[in-house]
């Protein structure tokens, strides 16, 4: 413990490691998926979950990711995805989410962090921090060990997938909540607002000519982790909020390729 | 060899809304190719979906070889039209066309019950890689088995479709517009594939918008909107075909 307090970059240092590899592999299931506005959704609509639970005197990130998951269910089950209302539905939904979230922190008279919450606050993550990454990265590989056939089958050909057995209601579910566990896991890393670069970027990085799902996603992730640590030294070089800074670096990351 | 059989089809989407389809009668004969055509909303897609037991009709029934639907779902497969796959899907060819032979059952196992099977015996592993390949030969990918399906011509994918189709272990094919989108060149080698597997005894049917010359390549062509308006061999119902035209097109122009 004592060399963990010594070296207080060393939590900070794997929390990185951990979500520049996650996200983007998640983001590469999602994107594949065309479910890329969900993140979106379930990232704005943690926020309530998170007052509420701190309210109650529960774990903020439980809070978190049932709110995200119930308005990822909400979303879906008042429209469908052919439907030319979905985008309209989903996007009323995130604000008035968010927007319930920040009305009841007055009301509940608890104080909360709003900068760190949406805008990560990774240089004083603690254990616990990196315990929810850790739990969010496991499940995530359940998933994926146990589901990958199905994944592939449901995000190529839905409607195939669920002729030949498949439950792709309750496979969706699966991804929404696992969505949501690593939307607040990265809270401490780059906030659940900036994690759609983390989630996005490095996979259209990774995507490119891959044969297969499970390509794209280590390709992703190897890319994720490149910017991650990039973004975490500039930070502490430069005395920066990593969050933003890794958010920056992916824009600059997808310009570099179209400037050679 | 099986016979599908459905009678008195009927089918609305919502209580409230018309019937989609209206006492719908077909027979689909083993080693046969048959064209569904009619216009667009005429229940094409909708009575395929009911005939491989996706939908459940609201009246009616389906047999093959006089047995009900819901015991022989197994025979018959549903290639899906072009619009519900996701093409820009990390995949490579031989992959998708693999995907065909998955079934899962509805116990809570996560391992297909046919893999299950080959686990049992490891012969039936060799076989159904021979099958893979021979599957991709006789719909003329198998040099394509490594591409990614995004980097295909539109009728490639078609064809890569039609093989993930075929490696189901059913002998009927329903396949929903698969020539839709395709350049004639393309369509004729599609058409050319598909008479090749009904002269090998399966049974096939094609829907369509198409009701020109192509439809000579069929054994049977049933005319279809809402309702079974004709149906028999290209020949015979001709006369009908050009009545029906004569009355869509009056249509489309009193709506205009």
């Amino acid at each position: 413990m004592s060399f963990i307090n010594n070296n207080w970059w060393l939590v900070p240092l794997i929390i990185t490691i951990f979500s520049g590899i996650l996200c983007p592999a998640m983001g590469t299931v999602l994107i594949t998926h065309k479910r890329l506005l969900q993140v979106n959704l379930i990232s704005h609509c943690v926020l309530p979950g998170l007052a509420l639970a701190l309210a109650l005197g529960i774990h903020p990130s439980i809070g978190g990711v049932i709110s995200g998951l119930l308005g990822s269910v909400i979303a879906e089950s008042l429209t469908n995805r052919k439907s030319e209302n979905y985008e309209a539905v989903m996007n009323t939904i995130l604000a008035g989410m968010l927007g319930f979230g920040v009305l009841i922190i007055p009301l509940l008279g608890i104080r909360i962090d709003l900068e760190a919450v949406l805008f990560g606050d990774l240089l004083t993550a603690n254990f616990g921090d990196l315990l929810r990454t850790i739990i969010a990265f496991l499940v995530f590989m359940i998933l994926i060990t146990f589901g990958y056939e199905k994944v592939v089958y449901v995000g190529l050909d839905p409607e195939g997938a669920s002729a030949s057995g498949i439950n792709v209601s309750l496979l969706n579910l699966a991804l929404s909540f696992t969505t949501a566990l690593v939307i607040v896991s990265s809270m401490s890393a780059v906030g659940v607002i900036l994690v759609i670069a983390l989630l996005s970027t490095p996979t259209l990085l990774g995507l490119n000519k891959a044969h297969s799902l499970r390509i794209a996603m280590m390709r992703s992730s190897f890319f994720g982790l490149c910017i991650s640590l990039l973004g975490f030294v500039l930070s502490l070089v430069f005395n920066l909020s990593p969050g933003p800074a890794i958010s920056v670096i992916c824009v600059a990351s997808l310009l570099i390729p179209k400037l050679r | 060899m099986a016979t599908l059989v459905a009678e008195n089809l009927s089918y609305s989407y919502t209580k409230q809304s018309k019937p989609a389809l209206n006492k719908v009668s077909v027979e689909i004969k083993p080693g046969t190719l048959t064209a569904l055509v009619g216009p667009n909303g005429a229940g094409k897609s909708t009575l395929l979906k009911i005939l491989q037991g996706q939908n459940a009709p609201d009246k009616g029934e389906i047999k093959i070889d006089g047995e009900n639907l819901n015991r022989s779902r197994s025979l018959i497969a549903l290639m899906p039209q072009r619009s519900s796959m996701n093409w820009k899907f990390p995949i490579t060819v031989e992959k998708l066309v693999s995907l065909g032979q998955i079934k899962y059952s509805k116990s809570k196992s996560n391992t297909p019950f046919q893999i299950k099977a080959l686990l049992a015996n490891p012969n039936a592993w060799i076989n159904k890689c021979c099958e893979l390949e021979a599957t991709m030969q006789r719909v003329g990918i198998a040099n394509l088995a490594n591409r990614r399906l995004d980097s295909l011509s539109g009728g490639q994918q078609q064809r890569a479709l039609l093989a993930k189709t075929l490696m189901s272990p059913a002998k009927i094919f329903l396949l929903d517009e698969p020539c839709a989108a395709l350049d004639p060149p393309a369509k004729e080698d599609f058409l050319k594939i598909v008479r090749q597997l009904a002269d090998v005894g399966l049974s096939l049917v094609v829907s369509s918008h198409d009701w020109g010359e192509s439809l000579n390549k069929y054994d049977q062509v049933i005319v279809l909107d809402k309702t079974v308006l004709a149906v028999g061999s290209p020949d015979s119902i001709k006369d009908k075909l050009n009545d029906i035209n004569i009355s869509a097109l009056n249509e489309n122009n009193s709506l205009n």
